[in-house]
């Protein structure tokens, strides 16, 4: 279980601080897929990465009763003047995972070929989000962070996130904040809509998105 | 107690980790990879050492001068170099703030261990092959070579642990830190003997750490001729509170940092 209280962030503007999250509550149970929905800039990506541990909340506490994967996103979570090989051997270094099962798995996972030998730099935003995909899903995680990154990429790989992420990790916990209403009403049981700094939870995913298009 | 080694062992699984990425992305793995650490100091002080022996002549204060000047001048630039990768040394590593098992001060940790090797490895190389040449005094007592140095490095620290969460705090702190660098010029005692001062000076060159340390590693090379003066608590006095701040200050600014 993960069970955020309170929580409050803002970042430095100007003179001031802007207010992003202004007290959200949220708690998520083992194998729940939950939606984050929002405007851009309404706060997802900072909810995200407060539950992951990237950045710390103003006030209010998170609780984490489970592992939680790091947010995965275009960026974070690797080193851009690294090769691909060379960020999996680090993610499996401090996760302590052996690097051999998770060099095959990135390797059948991104089927980028020899452009794991090329700095991440260099890679377009669909081969990133191959890569982060790969990484975190090499590393078992009772809960996954997906941040956006879940509908960039082709037919294919589409297809095989969604066997490896709902298919066959059916029983994770999951929290996807994502524009894509298709995908949310397919995959996720709950949601909450961040507006104005609040969390609004729904139930029901229809409902959620339905405020969400009334926006 | 499970946990403690538990924790101690992802400690120490993420410290690799991080030197070894540390290291390929400073040093990349063509030529010579990670043994540039050592060349920048060896040739810095290979250098100054050959223009104070030619521009002054072979001793100074009584002692060979090119020891002299390589024992003053290699921990002067581990120094340096430590806290000029100190100066924000979170927000460039900010990515890996995605791994909570990764610590704002593992970055620091690494950084210096990475410093401290490299320049020690550089002193270690200079000076034996000095001593093989015969241009190097026999070391009268290696164990205060080695206090002093681990003094002098514990000094170091200290002081990066301070200054790395300092330059995330404030844009000034940022820009000065590098030029304050000069200071250790004469607050290192790189470049005299505290025997060798006026008795005010030397009262007050005492007041600074690294003096302690630099006349602990002078006396293990040169011997008790040079009249070295220290205490041997003083720089452990200074450094221990000062880490003690530092930590106070990286676990703050750890709660503002602002990761992309």
């Amino acid at each position: 279980m993960i069970r955020c209280e309170n929580i409050r962030k803002s970042y430095p503007a100007g003179h001031g601080r802007r207010a992003v999250l202004k007290g959200v509550n949220l708690t998520i149970a083992r194998g729940e897929r939950v939606a984050l929905l929002g405007r851009n800039g309404a706060g997802k990506s900072t909810l995200i990465k407060q539950i992951g541990g990237v950045e710390l909340p103003d006030s209010g506490r998170i609780v984490r009763h489970m592992s939680i994967s790091w947010p995965i996103g275009f960026n974070g979570g690797f080193q851009g003047s690294l090769t691909g090989y060379d960020n999996a051997r680090f993610i499996a270094r401090i996760y302590g995972h052996s690097y051999v099962d998770m060099r095959d798995f990135v390797e059948d996972f991104t089927e980028l070929g020899g452009a794991l030998r090329m700095p991440v730099k260099t890679y377009s935003s669909g081969m990133r989000a191959r890569l982060a995909f790969a990484l975190s899903l090499a590393i078992e995680f009772d809960c996954y962070l997906i941040d956006e990154v879940i509908l960039v990429g082709d037919q294919n790989f589409q297809r095989k996130c969604h066997h490896e992420l709902f298919e066959k990790r059916s029983d994770r916990a999951m929290i996807i904040a994502s524009h894509d209403m298709h995908t949310i009403r397919d995959v996720c049981n709950r949601a909450v809509l961040i507006h104005d700094g609040h969390g609004i939870t729904f139930d029901e995913v229809g409902e959620a998105v339905e405020r969400y298009e009334a926006l | 107690m499970a946990s403690l080694a538990k924790g101690w062992d992802i400690q120490k699984r993420v410290i690799k980790a991080l030197m070894i990425r540390e290291l390929t992305t400073r040093f990349g793995r063509e030529n010579i990879g990670f043994l540039w650490i050592m060349v920048e100091p060896l040739l810095f002080a290979g250098l100054i050492a050959l223009l104070w022996r030619v521009t002054k002549g072979p001793f100074e204060f009584g002692v060979d001068i090119v020891a002299f000047v390589i024992s003053g001048y290699i921990p002067m630039v581990l120094f340096r170099s430590t806290i000029n990768r100190a100066v924000s040394a979170f927000t460039a590593n900010g990515s890996l703030m995605y791994h909570r098992q990764v610590k704002v001060l593992d970055l620091i940790i690494v950084r210096f261990i990475i410093e401290f090797i490299g320049h020690m490895m550089a002193y270690f190389f200079i000076c034996s092959t000095l001593l093989a040449l015969g241009l190097f005094p026999s070391p009268h007592d290696l164990g205060f070579v080695i206090l002093g140095w681990l003094y002098f490095s514990l000094f170091t620290f200290s002081i990066a642990v301070i200054v790395a969460p300092l330059s995330e705090m404030s844009e000034v702190i940022e820009k000065i830190i590098p030029v304050t660098n000069y200071m250790m010029i004469p607050l290192s005692g790189a470049f005299f003997l505290v025997g060798s001062l006026s008795p005010a000076l030397a009262n007050a060159a005492l007041y600074s750490p690294p003096v302690h340390a630099m006349e602990m590693m002078r006396l293990g090379i040169f011997g008790p001729g040079i009249s070295p003066q220290f205490e041997f608590f003083y720089p452990l006095a200074f450094a221990l509170p000062c880490i003690a701040l530092g930590l106070m200050l990286c676990r703050r600014v750890r709660r503002t940092l602002v990761i992309e």
